[in-house]
Order: structure tokens, then C-alpha cells, then sequence
């Protein structure tokens, strides 16, 4: 008796799961996606790779929804005439092998005209050739490693890796200096300590950072190292006010730089925290960032740009929060160039495989305005839009500082 | 000089928080033998029922520390215990008498359960939280030592409340009966102990500390997210097994040599703070390989 | 078991059981028939036209739909002919009508916003999720009613060429099967409705194998093949061969089956560590993750450390060997170290190895830029990755990956056989049942247990170097704690110590999340509650080595004792 209301036990509770599985579709399921449009000659998919559960989720869930919002709003302004676009979001798990699992999934479904994703560099290595494979045209919101357009040296001879490859974001190599020059040129801050999650993106930028210090007369006191999942920084604190910084500069996220930059002002290590588009997010504040701590982010600032003002409203009227997370922005846009350039790419015709070749030509010829300022590409798939913004902590509130381009 | 210091002090209050947790664990192996994986969690659940309590608190209460800081502490234990029970009676009990390999991987399986239920199901857990601010603000300043009061409370904490088990299992006569079912559950069971009556208290004293541990966590801290189990799981069940499964004083001696080897390797050691936990885990299978019992545990029992 | 309790039913329910298996037999053909939904959901009808009137079209009739019609029959045939424990078959049936019915009529509720949607709306109606649950909650009544019996022991012999016969159309059986649960809810991105698909068809699946093996087929099928144990291997070799030809032979599945076949090829290792010497091990994926990073490193990728490549088979000949040395300098402490201390030592170099290849040890891992562009295998100039013609035939991308993969299954699937066959097998055997009685027989326990570690890492190592070459990029971040986790799961899964369980495990622990993906939010969640009912339900995991099983018999005839003795006291 009792094992079998045990074992009945358990079959409601995994139906509980499916029902809350199902829960978070609810809205979906009243509204009525571009029932105005013309959509006769079917449906076609943007394909999103991202982290969707996991302890990256967070930014993997704004990818995809800031991705939902771009193809909603296509959907309803009948962009591209004839068709009905929808979102097809993959997990990747932050994990490479799963990406590959994830994008060979997309690209043998012929109705997916591009991918937006993804959001770990690593995972890019992966998914990048299987979608070349095909000619699928993979815009990545937030791969920072300057090597995935540029190849290992991207320096003195960069060369394209990808032709299908292109990024909304800018690169480790722009923002790293930038955030340097601001630091010992404008700041004044010589002795500059280095905390860094130990994954793609802060390494990278750190890296970049600490070539630029050295240049411009700084000097780098330290380097040390945490978990992405760490929550206690007092080992490292204390080791790093041994050094007596005048800054630190954190390469990674804002889950990390928040009670970081809060742990050091308890301890008594009240200098400037640093940090890069990772950290750029009102969580920073709330999470313990606190007064002249700086960040940069690319683009103009958000309150001087009108898209980037309509795509928080619009993201808000959507989902009913600002949970769009780092790249939410830089996602928006990716999925525009791809709604954008599939627009011009079946303008009078239909879709079929054969137009993705004219899918990379639109891609690398596309223009537009977007929620982050000017989206266009170079001859290597980068982002033309190099002007980065510093901004700083002031009434617990990210506030502008600078806005410029890097020059050297 | 004072960064040595510091860093003591800060390896002193890790440990603090570690032997909270270790404390749980070495309980539970020392009845069942069970690594219960799932512990960790455990004090996790504590940190955001302590959070959801607060949340929950009319406005004025939540700003009043005197009031809401209790109420926090009896939300995150209570959602602790509860958690702690109902894992005892659906996943663990039924599996008593199986190969001891099963209680593991389904204490595996709770673990990860619990993270991803937080996750999805808690509001914004997908990312850290911050902590409220009902708790003692500033610094104990010793010279250039900087020790926050939340520190100090969880020393306090930590130190009072394994003195209080330890007093209540050799004493009390519940205690007794644990002492009888660790060491042989069957006789045990003939001198009248019921043992699953034991079992669950001791699961519960188990999660009452793993409550304490996780409110003081995000106190301390001020932030907290869903790995703060896992990583801290790791720590503690590490501290139990140094000082040697079953044994109190065991486990908060390893809590506190864990928390010292981690921010003094982090400090002296090459690699830094990266490398700290390979450090602690070298420090373990050295104490392992030359004192396999751990530093206050006994010698294997072979057990019928 | 609690025979008590089913005598107690028994006596409420016997005289109904026929009556209401056929009234549940019935109702589930009517609710096959009936309208579900009474409106077309959003993103379009659910699956396979479910307004579709029977009558108009009989040959459209798919999906969920037929299954339902399938249980309905079979219910009637189970309960009017003479089937072999009926009971058993019945509660089968009528948990898969239940379960279908059930996933189908949530799904619809969920997505169609409430109850309106499977009962009555605007004049429609559609009842047919409300009988089909009624109909499965009857089936499952009648089986009580009539009672479980054990699983019928089929006597009769067949001569070798008639064995041969139904050998061969039972695993073509479960090479369509297979195919079929692969390709349901359609291949790509497209279909909105693909994991409600899948979910509902396992529970059709679900139910008719659990029918069959009540009717003591499986039993029967698994003795004969355990006779023609060597032409078993055979067809089942060719019939993982013959994948690629069936529908799910698209890349997605190739590239998938191919990542299972290295997780396998792992476990299997793993197998050998904890299924055979009992040495519990919680960083194994870190093996597979230095393989794949000697690999890449002999690749001429180029960020790799050697500037120079090395023909495949010697690299992964090389990754093997350096994998194995760490297995067994990892293997050492156990020479001091028992149970689940040891199961502490083992996480803990897992996690020593992902910090250290995060931070570019040696300058060997690249650190957290990973190694990428790992050239393809190719072999006489075909690269593993594209897709080949064969005359008529064109085979889906990554194909030869795939039969690389079968191949190193099946090879080490036989080094694992012959292992556990021969006196080393035993030996690890006897350590895992009680060390120190092995130790007192003769054996040296400290040897053999190193030695279980090294070959179960070499293996692992080996798998690694295929890994390395088929994503192209080696990251630290596909070593993690999870992935251990996950292999682990998939040897207890699968049965401890039985040859193919651990590859049906990672099978199933890595197609399922891939069909799941509509759920990816839940997925780990679901992983968890998964390995707590399976430990709950089925510890022996679903092929349990014949060993194993006779122990766990003997076990829980010792509980039913215990609970008789028990019972008698109360």
C-alpha cells in the first residue's frame, strides 16, 4: 500500500514539474503574434545558442528573451513580408560539446535563416565551423576573444576565421585599453591590483588592461584570481590591501564585482573598483557596488540614444522586468541584423536554403541603429562601433563619464 | 605582519561558518554512514528562506533589525528543518538497508534538486542575491585587523552552539540514544530506542545549524547564490573527514584548520587564491593516507 | 513485497477485474476517437491534426491518437484472450493510457490557458483527455482486481536457426524503436510541440514494454540471447551500424549519437572502477578531459603546445597511456583510503584538474581560452565530419564519427567482458563484495585496485581523444563536476558492473535532455528528482548484471522475512 502511494506520490510530482514547466508559456498562449501580417509562405526560425539553465542562466535567459523581443516586434511591424518568424532557443549548457549539439540541431532545420549566440567565447569555438558548414549566419551578442574573428594573432596578423561569423559587441582589445587609459591618464591611478574570475571574458580583458597600464606608466600590483561562484573575497581582499592599490580592476561579471567592490570597503580597501560590460548593470549597485566604482560599456550612453531607451520600455512591456541582464541589448540587436538582412534577403522572393549565401552579404552590408548604439561590421565580422563609455557609480546609480573611442 | 593577521582572522571566521555545516554532516555519517551530499543544500535552502522571511516582513519590521533579525533566523531554520525531514523520509528511509552506494547517488540527486529548484522557482535566483541590512554594521578593529561584527556573531555562534551539541549528546538521554545507534542501531533497537525517531533528530539538529550557518552566510557576506551550498558542502564535508567522521570536536577542529589552509595558501602558496582549493584537498589526502580514521575519529569498526 | 496488501484489494476487486479492464479497454478506444482540444492552440493544432474526425480520414490518424487506439486495443486483447499474468500486463496498459492521456490533456490545459480547453468551450467539446485518464485509472483497478502475479517464465526451446530468427527481428525491433524515439516531435527547431510529443510518447513506449516484459517476453528473449550470447553482439553491432540508414540518420543525431558513444566508451571505464572493484569515484570526466587535452595538444591545432601533429591512433594511443598514469597515481591513495573517503579523494582531484586547466598548468590547457580548431580525423581523405556518398545512399554529416564511435564502444565493451570474465574480474569482484576476505584469499588487494583505476582511465583517456577531434575545441569547462556526476548515473542506471547498462545509461542520461529541450529550463531539476526515483525504485539499475541480481534477491527475501516477522509482531 504505502509503496504505491509513494510511487503515485512521485508521478504527481512530476507532473507538477511539467505543469510549472509549461507555466512559463501562459502569456504566450493569449496573445496574437502579428495576426495583422501577411504570413502565407510559412514560418522561419531565429535560432538562439545560450546558457539557459545553470549558474549562467541569467545572462543566457536576457539573450534569449531580448531575442524574442526583436523577432515579436518583426512579427508585428511585418518586417519581413510573407512569413512568420519565430525563436528557437538551445541550451548549451556553457558547456562546448553541448553547444556543437545544440547549433548541428539548428542547422539542419533548412527554416533557420541565423543564430544569435552565444554567450561563452569557449562555446563559440564550437558552434562557429558547424554553422559555417552550412552558411547559417551566427551573430554572437557578448563573444569578447578577439581571436574568434581575428585568429590567434589578432594583433600583427589578423586574418578572418569565419565568413559567417559576426559580433555586436566589441572586443577584449578596445575596452581593456580604454578602461586603462581612463584609469591612469584621467583618474590618476597608478598602482592598479587585477582580480579576475579565471574565465574567457575577464582574463581576456584583464589581459588586454594590463598591456596598456604598463604602456601608459602604470603599474600592476598584483593579480589574483576567484570563483565565479565564489560568494567570500576576505583571503583575496587581504591580500590585495597588502599591496595598497589605488584600483582594482575586476575582469568578469557583476554576481562577483557587486559583494566584491562591498567586502573590500568593509575590510577597509576603499579604492575604485573597475570592471568592464560585464559589471555595467543596475544588479552591481544592488549587490553592494558602491560609490566611484567605474565601469565601461560600449556605446553612448543608454539616456542619449532613444533605441536603447524604446528597447528597455519594450523588454519591460513584454516581460514585466528589466531581467534582460548584460547582453540583453547587444541580443536585440544581434537578432535585428539577422530579421534586418533576411527582410532584404527574401524581399519579392521566398526563403530556401540556397538564400543564406545572400544571408552573409546582407549581414556584412547591414546598417542600422540599434539599442546599442550603431550596428555595423568590418571586414572581420567585428562591431564598427568602437566609441566605449566609462561610467561611475554616483547616488547608487551608474552616471557617465566619458564617452570616446580608443585611439591608442 | 597585519596580512597575516587578517588573513587569520578572516581563516578563523571561514571556519567558523565551515564547522556549522561540518557539524551536520559528521552527525548524519556518524549514525547512517551516509555522505549526504544534499547538506550542503540544506544550508543553502536556509540562506533563502531567511531571505524569503525578510521579503515577506511588513515594512516596518524590516526596519527594525531587533525584530526581524530573529524572525529571519526562524524562517531559514524552519524551511531548513522542513527540507531536511521530508528528504529524510522520501529519499533516504526507504533506501536503509540497501547498498551503501544508493544513499550517495540519491543524496547526489537531492543536491542537485534542491539548487535547480531554488533556481527556478525563487524569485531572481538565477543570479546573486544581496543580503538585507538588519545586521551589525562595522568592524571589530584590532590594530589593523578588521574583523566585522558579523564575524565575531558567527564565531560566537558556532563555537556556542557546537559546545551546546556536544554538552546535549553526551548528557541528555536522547543524546544517549544517538551515542547507541551510531555504534550499533540493532542492539540499539533492543534497548528501546526507536531509531528512526533518532535518525530524524539528528537530521534536524543537522539542519538547525546548517539555518543558523546560512542566515549568518548572507549576513556576513551580504550576498548570497545557489553554489554557496555545493562549494561550502565541500569545505565542510572535507572538515568532517579531517577531523575524522562521527566526531564533533573533530569537525570544528577541521573547520577551522580548513578555513586557516584556505586563506593563508591564498596568501603564501604560489598560484595564489586559485590554487586554494587544491591546497586543502592536498592537506586532506595527506591526513587521509598516513591517519585514514581522520584526526579524532576512531579506527575503522568492522560491522556485521 | 507486500503481499498483504494486494490480498486485501484483491477481495474488494476480484469480481470487477474483467469487467472493468474491457470498460477501460473500451474507453480508451472511444477516447482515441473524441475530440481533445476544443479550439486550435496558438502555435498551431496540437500535434498531428487533433480536431481530425476518425471517420473522415482513418489513414491520418498518428500521433498520440494511434497510441491511444494501440492501448485500447491491446487492453481488450489482454483482458478477453488467454494472456500469461494478466494482471501484470494490464497495470502496464493502463499506466501508459494514463500517462499519455494525461501528458496530452496537461499539455493542452497549460497551453490553451485552463480547463475550458480539453472540456467544453464556445459549443465545442472535447473530451477525449477525461475518458482516456478514466479509461487508464480503470485498467490499472482491474489489474489489482485480478491480481499480480510474477512475470510468466516462458519454458519452451527453439532450435538455434528459430532463435536465430527472433533474435534478429527483436533487435531490428529495437533498432526501429529506437529510430522512432529519436525522430518523434520531428527533427530541427521546428515543431513548438516536440517534448509534449516525446514525453507522450514514452509513455506509450513505457507502457508496451513494460506489458511485454510482464508477459514474460523480454525474459524470454534476453535468455536466448544470453545463449547466442556471440551473435547477439553481432546483430547488435550491426544494427547500431545501421542507424545512420533509418530517419534519424541527419546530422543532429549523428552528432549526438556520437557524443553518447564517448560518454559511454567513459562510463564503460568508469564501469570497471565502480561497477566491478566498488571503488566509488567522483572526478572521473577529468580522465576524459586529460585525454582530450593530449590529443589537442598532438593535434597541430594551433594553440596546441607541440607544434608538430601526430597521426590519430598514436595520439590517442599516447592520451590512453598518459590518462592511465593519472588513474593510477589518482588510484594510490586507495591503498590507504576505503569507501567513501575515497569518494572525497576522487572529487577532489576533479576539481584540482578543472582549476588547474583554467589556469593554463604547464602551459598544456591554454587556460580559459581553451584549445580550438582541433582538425577532423580524415582517413583516405575523407574528413569524419562531412557528410558521404555511397553509390545511391547519402549519409548525413559526421557519420564516420559515428562508426569510429560504434567501433570503440564495441571495443571497449570487449576488453570490459573479457575483464570481468577472467581472474582479474573476479578478483575486483571479490574486493568490491568484502575486501578483507579477498585479501585472506590471496588477492593483492592494493595491485588490483590500482589497476582497476588505470585501465578504467585509460579507456576514458581513449574516449577523451575522439572527443578532442570531434568538437574541434577541448575547454575545461567540458570537465566538470556534472559531467562526472552525469557518468556516474549513467553506470548505476544502467546496472552496475552489466556490460551494456552503462551504455544504454548514457544513452538515455544524454538523449533524453536532447529530446527535452523544450524543458531545458527544468532539465537539471528533472536529472535530479530522476537519480533520486531510480535509486527509490530500481537501484539494481535497468540491466542488472546477473551477479548483482542474485545478490539483491537474496537481500530482499531477507526484508520480506523481516517484514513478516514484523508484521506478525503488530
Amino acid at each position: 500500500m504505502r509503496k504505491h502511494s509513494v510511487k503515485s506520490a512521485a508521478i504527481v510530482g512530476s507532473a507538477l514539474l511539467v505543469l510549472a514547466a509549461c507555466g512559463s508559456n501562459k502569456d504566450e498562449a493569449g496573445g496574437n503574434n502579428g495576426g495583422s501580417c501577411d504570413t502565407s509562405k510559412g514560418t522561419l526560425t531565429v535560432g538562439v545558442v545560450a546558457p539557459l539553465s545553470g549558474n549562467l542562466s541569467a545572462l543566457g535567459l536576457g539573450i534569449k528573451q531580448s531575442a524574442e523581443l526583436a523577432v515579436d516586434e518583426a512579427n508585428k511591424k511585418c518586417t519581413v513580408p510573407g512569413y512568420k518568424l519565430t525563436v528557437s532557443a538551445q541550451d548549451d549548457e556553457a558547456n562546448p560539446a553541448k553547444g556543437a549539439q545544440a547549433a548541428t540541431k539548428l542547422s539542419t532545420d533548412p527554416n533557420v535563416v541565423g543564430v544569435v549566440g552565444t554567450l561563452n567565447s569557449s562555446v563559440a569555438q564550437t558552434v562557429q565551423p558547424i554553422l559555417q558548414e552550412k552558411k547559417i549566419v551566427q551573430v554572437s551578442p557578448a563573444n569578447t576573444s578577439p581571436t574568434l574573428t581575428r585568429g590567434a594573432e589578432f594583433q600583427t596578423a589578423p586574418k578572418r576565421q569565419y565568413d559567417n561569423y559576426f559580433r555586436v559587441c566589441t572586443t577584449d582589445d578596445l575596452q581593456g585599453p580604454f578602461a586603462a587609459n581612463y584609469l591612469v591618464e584621467k583618474a590618476g591611478k597608478k598602482k592598479i591590483a587585477i582580480i579576475t574570475d579565471g574565465k574567457t571574458y575577464g582574463e581576456g580583458l584583464a589581459a588586454e588592461l594590463q598591456k596598456q597600464v604598463t604602456k601608459k606608466g602604470g603599474e600592476i600590483v598584483g593579480a589574483e584570481k576567484v570563483g565565479e561562484k565564489d560568494t567570500d573575497f576576505s583571503g583575496v581582499i587581504a591580500k590585495i590591501k597588502g599591496l595598497n592599490p589605488e584600483a582594482v580592476y575586476y575582469g568578469g561579471e557583476y554576481p562577483v564585482a557587486g559583494p566584491l567592490s562591498k567586502q573590500m570597503k568593509d575590510a577597509g580597501l576603499d579604492v575604485p573598483l573597475m570592471g568592464g560590460d560585464g559589471i555595467f548593470d543596475g544588479k552591481f549597485v544592488e549587490l553592494g557596488g558602491k560609490e566611484g566604482d567605474l565601469a565601461t560599456s560600449v556605446g553612448a550612453p543608454t539616456e542619449s540614444l532613444a533605441t536603447a531607451k524604446s528597447f528597455v520600455e519594450a523588454y519591460k512591456a513584454k516581460f514585466g522586468k528589466e531581467d534582460y541582464a548584460a547582453y540583453g541589448a547587444f541580443s536585440y540587436d544581434s537578432a535585428n541584423v539577422i530579421i534586418g538582412a533576411l527582410a532584404k534577403t527574401v524581399e519579392g522572393g521566398a526563403w530556401d536554403e540556397s538564400k543564406r549565401e545572400a544571408m552573409l552579404t546582407n549581414v556584412a552590408a547591414y546598417s542600422a541603429s540599434g539599442a546599442t548604439g550603431e550596428v555595423k561590421f568590418d571586414e572581420y565580422g567585428d562591431s564598427t562601433n568602437k566609441v566605449l563609455t566609462v561610467y561611475q557609480v554616483t547616488s547608487s546609480a551608474w552616471k557617465d563619464v566619458q564617452t570616446g573611442e580608443f585611439t591608442g | 605582519m597585519s596580512v597575516l593577521l587578517q588573513q587569520l582572522a578572516n581563516g578563523v571566521i571561514q571556519g567558523a561558518l565551515i564547522a556549522l555545516i561540518a557539524l551536520g554532516y559528521t552527525m548524519v555519517y556518524g549514525i547512517i554512514q551516509l555522505i549526504n551530499f544534499a547538506h550542503g543544500e540544506v544550508f543553502m535552502v536556509a540562506s533563502y528562506g531567511g531571505l524569503a522571511t525578510f521579503t515577506l516582513l511588513p515594512d516596518d519590521l524590516k526596519k527594525t533589525p531587533a525584530v526581524a533579525l530573529p524572525l529571519m533566523f526562524v524562517g531559514g531554520i524552519a524551511v531548513a528543518v522542513l527540507v531536511a525531514v521530508v528528504m529524510e523520509r522520501f529519499a533516504y528511509r526507504p533506501l536503509r538497508g540497501s547498498s551503501r552506494l544508493a544513499p550517495l547517488i540519491t543524496a547526489l540527486g537531492v543536491s542537485v534538486f534542491l539548487q535547480e529548484a531554488v533556481r527556478v522557482w525563487y524569485p531572481d535566483a538565477t543570479s546573486n542575491l544581496p543580503y538585507p541590512k538588519v545586521f551589525p554594521e562595522g568592524n571589530l578593529s584590532l590594530g589593523a585587523v578588521n574583523i566585522p561584527w558579523t564575524g565575531v556573531l558567527l564565531i560566537v555562534l558556532s563555537v556556542g552552539l557546537s559546545i551546546i551539541l556536544q554538552t546535549y549528546i553526551n548528557k541528555s538521554r536522547m543524546g544517549r540514544a544517538m551515542r547507541a545507534t551510531a555504534q550499533d542501531p540493532d542492539t540499539a533497537k533492543l534497548m528501546g530506542v526507536n531509531p528512526d525517531r533518532v535518525i530524524v533528530l539528528t537530521f534536524v539538529f543537522g539542519a538547525v545549524l546548517a539555518g543558523v550557518a546560512g542566515v549568518m552566510f548572507g549576513g556576513y557576506l551580504n550576498n548570497i547564490n545557489i553554489d554557496m551550498g555545493f562549494q561550502n558542502g565541500i569545505f565542510a564535508f572535507t572538515a568532517a573527514v579531517l577531523g575524522g567522521v562521527g566526531s564533533i570536536r573533530g569537525a570544528v577542529v577541521g573547520a577551522f584548520i580548513i578555513g586557516l589552509i584556505k586563506t593563508l595558501s591564498g596568501q603564501y602558496m604560489p598560484g595564489g587564491t586559485q590554487y586554494d582549493y587544491v591546497w586543502i584537498f592536498v592537506v586532506l589526502i595527506l591526513v587521509l593516507v598516513f591517519r585514514p580514521q581522520g584526526l579524532f575519529g576512531e579506527p575503522e569498526r568492522v560491522r556485521a | 513485497m507486500s503481499t498483504v496488501a494486494i490480498s486485501e484489494k484483491r477481495s474488494a476487486l476480484a469480481p470487477l477485474g474483467k469487467p472493468l479492464a474491457i470498460a477501460g479497454g473500451v474507453l480508451a478506444v472511444v477516447a482515441a476517437l473524441l475530440p481533445w482540444v476544443t479550439f486550435s492552440l496558438n502555435d498551431g493544432n496540437w500535434p498531428d491534426k487533433s480536431t481530425l474526425q476518425f471517420f473522415d480520414a482513418p489513414f491520418l490518424v498518428t500521433g498520440f491518437r494511434w497510441h491511444m487506439l494501440l492501448f485500447g486495443v491491446f487492453i481488450l486483447v489482454a483482458a478477453l484472450a488467454p494472456t500469461p499474468s494478466r494482471g501484470r500486463v494490464l497495470r502496464a496498459l493502463g499506466w501508459g493510457t494514463l500517462a499519455v492521456s494525461f501528458i496530452n490533456a496537461l499539455y493542452i490545459t497549460i497551453k490553451g490557458g485552463g480547463l475550458g480547453a480539453i472540456t467544453a468551450l464556445d459549443g465545442e467539446v472535447a473530451f477525449g483527455g477525461v475518458v482516456g485518464v478514466v479509461a487508464g485509472v480503470l485498467v490499472i483497478l482491474a489489474s489489482y482486481g485480478i491480481g499480480i502475479e510474477p512475470v510468466a517464465d516462458w519454458k519452451f526451446k527453439v532450435s538455434t536457426p528459430v532463435a536465430y530468427l527472433v533474435l534478429l527481428v527483436a533487435f531490428g525491433g529495437v533498432l526501429y524503436a529506437v529510430a522512432a524515439m529519436l525522430t518523434t516531435g520531428g527533427v530541427g527547431a521546428s515543431n513548438p510541440y516536440a517534448g509534449a510529443i516525446f514525453l507522450s510518447f514514452l509513455g506509450f513506449a513505457g507502457g508496451v514494454l513494460a506489458a511485454l516484459s510482464g508477459v514474460g517476453l523480454v525474459r524470454w528473449i534476453s535468455a536466448l540471447s544470453e545463449e547466442h550470447r556471440v551473435f547477439s553482439v553481432i546483430v547488435l553491432a550491426a544494427c547500431a551500424l545501421l542507424l545512420p540508414f533509418t530517419d534519424a540518420g541527419n546530422e543532429y543525431w549523428m552528432t549526438v549519437a556520437a557524443n553518447i558513444g564517448i560518454y559511454a566508451a567513459t562510463a564503460i571505464g568508469l564501469n570497471i572502477v565502480v561497477g566491478l572493484a566498488g571503488l566509488l569515484d567522483l572526478g572521473y570526466v577529468a580522465f576524459m578531459g586529460i585525454g582530450a587535452l593530449v590529443a589537442a595538444n598532438f593535434s597541430g591545432a594551433a594553440t596546441a603546445y607541440f607544434g608538430f601533429s601526430l597521426p590519430f591512433p598514436v595520439a590517442a594511443a599516447i592520451a590512453a597511456v598518459v590518462a592511465g598514469i593519472f588513474g593510477a597515481i589518482v588510484g594510490s591513495p586507495t591503498l590507504r583510503v576505503r569507501g567513501d573517503y575515497l569518494a572525497i579523494v576522487t572529487l577532489a582531484f576533479g576539481e584540482i584538474f578543472t582549476r588547474s586547466a583554467q589556469n593554463d598548468i604547464g602551459g598544456f590547457t591554454n587556460g580559459s581560452n581553451a584549445i580550438p580548431g582541433i582538425p577532423a580525423l580524415s582517413l583516405f581523405g575523407a574528413e569524419f565530419n562531412r557528410s558521404i556518398t555511397i553509390g545511391p545512399v547519402k549519409l548525413p554529416g559526421g557519420v564516420l564519427y559515428y562508426i569510429l564511435i560504434v567501433l570503440l564502444v564495441a571495443a571497449t565493451m570487449a576488453v570490459f567482458a573479457n575483464l570481468k570474465f577472467s581472474r582479474i574480474g573476479r578478483a575486483w569482484i571479490a574486493i568490491r563484495e568484502d575486501e578483507d576476505a579477498a585479501r585472506a584469499m590471496g588477492i593483492r588487494t592494493g595491485k588490483m585496485k590500482i589497476l582497476a583505476f588505470l585501465i578504467g582511465a585509460m579507456l576514458a583517456g581513449l574516449a577523451g581523444a575522439v572527443f578532442a577531434h570531434k568538437n574541434g575545441t577541448v575547454s575545461y569547462e567540458s570537465f566538470k563536476f556534472l559531467e562526472s556526476i552525469t557518468l556516474l548515473a549513467a553506470v548505476i542506471l544502467g546496472g552496475m558492473g552489466s556490460i551494456p547498462g552503462a551504455v544504454l545509461g548514457a544513452s538515455l542520461l544524454f538523449v533524453l535532455p536532447e529530446k527535452l529541450r523544450d524543458f531545458e529550463e527544468y532539465r537539471l531539476m528533472i536529472f535530479g528528482l530522476a537519480l533520486i526515483l531510480i535509486m527509490r525504485f530500481r537501484p539494481v539499475g535497468l540491466i542488472p548484471d546477473a551477479h548483482r541480481r542474485a545478490e539483491m534477491a537474496e537481500k530482499a527475501d531477507e526484508n520480506a522475512e523481516e517484514a513478516h516477522v514484523e508484521a506478525r509482531k503488530a
